[in-house]
């Protein structure tokens, strides 16, 4: 067993598993949807993104580049959020959570994208 | 992706974890432990001020305790997380200059840019393997033509960036081992543009394996090659080189020129001569006794070439070893043998310096040739001396002797290479010239000096075709006759002829050693030369420009703008009636 598969693959999954939690429930309703966990979703993929730099294969630049996707996606809703709350002082109102949990939505189909590459990697080499 | 953001990406990938790992902990904190707001109620800070919050504390930049006075307990993690970011983010900054400061790094800098620049090149260039003096000065007659040259050299030492600035052209280089397809790859042998490569490296060896990496990877690409060893001649002719340049080889037709035809020599060194030089004075050579100092592949071949001339030759060499070669070859001439160096008086006495008509340095030690022509002339002031050059450096002490004829293995490379890659056309004048006599020299000679004077010779070929003479073509397509004449009469002015020899003409096959002025000329022509820059550039009107051409052809300007075209016609035509009348 590798010990850097095995955090390379953790840092993947949990940034889909993260993503899938904040994700699900109504789309316009704050209560579904916790700051705290959005915020664990960003670091979490950053540190997915960073892990995939400087692999020169096809497959670990497909994986670059969809962990880069759900990096501004998120980045982009946290923004969203962060206007709302701190700049406009509007609030969470229905329209803005459905703005940032969208953005997060897009994020997630990036890191099935990525969890699924992985997954035909592994399939190869055991081939 | 390329190798150096790769190298930085993989570098970086600890210390970028590691940051934000430390923003992570710090924000965390500050959110789970509780404060007070300006009210004195109790108040969580929300994560974007308490990512606002570390972004300036880690950067050292610190606002102050915003957006209200941390509660002691926030102030107790905020001294903890300042510590632990500011070392993240030096950890960080280090491993970048870490990296810039990598000698792999820098490589891989170096050489992505230079084929960048490799690649990018869009004018047909020529690539040159070592950058000693032979390549310095191959580099610079190309640039000063406006071609392009890339360079590639092993020894950082020789690459003297200064010096390749000085040129005309930007020279893409790099320091690497021309032997190496790899590199020569890099450096654009398979690039459509490369015309030719120059191997020029100190080593045969290299040269060989150059040469041949290039008719592999780019068959139709011109490869000339510098080879002093015949094995390794032989080995590079087997394969389709080009061009072999043996220095040896070349002094000896020049040795061989100065003895029978002193104007054919001031022939070859003033076309082959480096560009902004002078002409140079006749060398006469003297028949007599001659002394030949040092019997190495150099002095073998002048040996042969004296005695074939029946010319009395007295050898002196340091080794018995040779002594003994000598004696088994010209059993004839055994005794003209000296052991010793020649840098003494008494050896030279020996072989009769006094009375001889010539000396020839030629060993492979500068400061004992040095020292042999010094002696020599001290005793036989009019001794006619030729000696060998073996280290560059040595140039202006050996220019300082005046002897007679230096044989300057790098200088000879170059002037051939010039005349092979900026016109081919010289190496077929000089190989014809040889067959002339001695007074087709003389009258060529004086022509020639007679439009050069005091200027810098200067050697071009002129193509008649339509990319280097559009005007003429078009002129020679609607049929007109165009001779010689037109293109060495001067644009500007009727009454003048451009001071300039044709010295040769060649169609298909057929080559005519100055030809006159009513040679006719064909699409397809080649022409070459001789005169001063300044000439060609007038030259090049007539070529390129159609209302010069109808100027020198018909001594009228035509007119050239639509409107004035029109008027002209008009004028013609009235002209023309009142004549029918």
């Amino acid at each position: 067993m590798n010990l850097e598969k095995v955090v390379f693959s953790f840092f993947m999954i949990l940034a889909l598993t993260l993503n899938f939690g904040f994700f699900v429930g109504d789309v316009d309703d704050p209560a579904h949807h916790n700051v705290y966990e959005l915020y664990a979703v960003l670091i979490v993929n950053l540190i997915a993104t960073v892990m995939k730099f400087g692999d020169r294969s096809q497959l670990g630049a497909m994986l670059l580049a969809t962990s880069l996707v759900a990096v501004v996606q998120l980045i982009s809703s946290t923004i969203v959020w962060t206007v709302a709350v701190h700049v406009h002082e509007t609030g969470l109102t229905p329209g803005v959570m459905s703005t940032i949990v969208s953005l997060s939505g897009g994020a997630m189909l990036a890191n099935i994208i990525s969890v699924i590459l992985l997954m035909i990697e592994a399939a190869m080499l055991r081939h | 992706m390329n190798l150096v953001t790769s190298m930085i990406l993989r570098r970086m990938r600890t210390p970028f974890i590691l940051l934000i790992s430390a923003y992570n902990i710090a924000i965390l904190g500050l959110i789970l432990i509780p404060g007070v707001d300006d009210q004195g109620n109790p108040l969580h800070m929300s994560i974007f001020h308490a990512f606002y919050f570390v972004s300036f504390t880690a950067t050292t930049i610190g606002f102050g305790e915003i957006p209200y006075p941390l509660s002691e307990a926030q102030r107790l993690w905020a001294v903890f997380s300042i510590y632990f970011l500011v070392i993240a983010w030096l950890y960080a900054i280090g491993k970048i200059l870490t990296l810039v400061q990598d000698p792999h790094f820098k490589a891989a800098v170096t050489s992505s840019r230079f084929r960048k620049n490799v690649r990018s090149l869009h004018e047909p260039f020529y690539l040159v393997c070592g950058l000693g003096e032979t390549g310095y000065e191959v580099v610079t007659a190309l640039t000063e033509e406006h071609y392009r040259a890339v360079v590639i050299e092993n020894n950082p030492g020789n690459l003297n960036e200064i010096r390749l600035n000085e040129m005309r052209e930007f020279v893409p280089n790099i320091i690497g081992d021309a032997s190496d397809a790899k590199q020569l790859e890099h450096a654009g042998i398979k690039h459509p543009k490369c015309k030719g490569v120059i191997a020029v490296t100190s080593s045969d060896e290299i040269n060989l394996k150059i040469a041949l990496s290039s008719k592999l990877l780019h068959p139709d690409v011109k490869v000339v090659c510098r080879s002093e060893l015949k094995e390794y001649e032989e080995n590079m002719l087997s394969f389709g080189t080009d061009q072999i340049v043996n220095p040896f080889e070349t002094f000896a037709t020049i040795f061989q020129m100065v003895m029978h035809s002193p104007s054919l020599y001031l022939i070859y060194d003033w076309l082959t001569g480096a560009p902004h030089t002078k002409l140079s004075d006749p060398i006469y050579f003297r028949y007599g006794h001659w002394i030949l100092c040092g019997y190495g592949r150099f002095g073998k071949q002048l040996y042969q070439l004296l005695i074939d001339e029946d010319i009395d030759v007295t050898v002196i060499d340091p080794s018995i070893d040779v002594r003994d070669e000598f004696e088994h070859h010209h059993v004839d001439h055994k005794e003209n043998f000296i052991v010793g160096t020649g840098i003494d008086e008494k050896t030279l006495k020996k072989a009769g310096i006094e009375t001889s008509a010539g000396i020839i340095a030629g060993s492979d030690n500068d400061s004992n040739n040095l020292s042999i022509i010094m002696t020599a002339r001290a005793i036989n002031p009019d001794v006619f001396a030729v000696a060998r050059q073996n280290i560059y450096n040595n140039y202006d002490l050996y220019s300082a002797t005046k002897a007679n004829l230096i044989m300057r293995p790098r200088e000879i490379t170059a002037r051939k290479i010039r005349a092979v890659f900026l016109n081919p056309l010289l190496v077929d004048f000089l190989k014809t010239a040889k067959s002339h006599d001695e007074e087709w020299a003389n009258i060529s000679i004086s022509r020639m000096s007679a439009v050069i004077g005091n200027h810098n010779p200067h050697i071009w070929t002129v193509d008649i075709t339509d990319s280097v003479s559009p005007a003429v073509t078009e002129a020679l397509n609607l049929g007109r006759n165009i001779y010689l004449g037109h293109i060495t009469q001067d644009p500007a002015s009727r009454y003048l002829k451009l001071k300039c020899v044709p010295l040769l003409h060649v169609r298909g096959e057929e080559k005519i050693m100055m030809p006159e002025e009513d040679t006719d000329i064909h699409i397809g022509d080649k022409l070459l030369f001789c005169g001063t820059r300044e000439v060609k550039n007038s030259m090049d009107w007539t070529l390129k420009v159609m209302s010069s051409l109808n100027y020198v052809m018909t001594f009228k300007n035509e007119p050239e703008s639509y409107a004035w075209r029109i008027l002209h016609r008009y004028l013609h035509k009235t002209e023309r009636r009142k004549t029918q009348r």
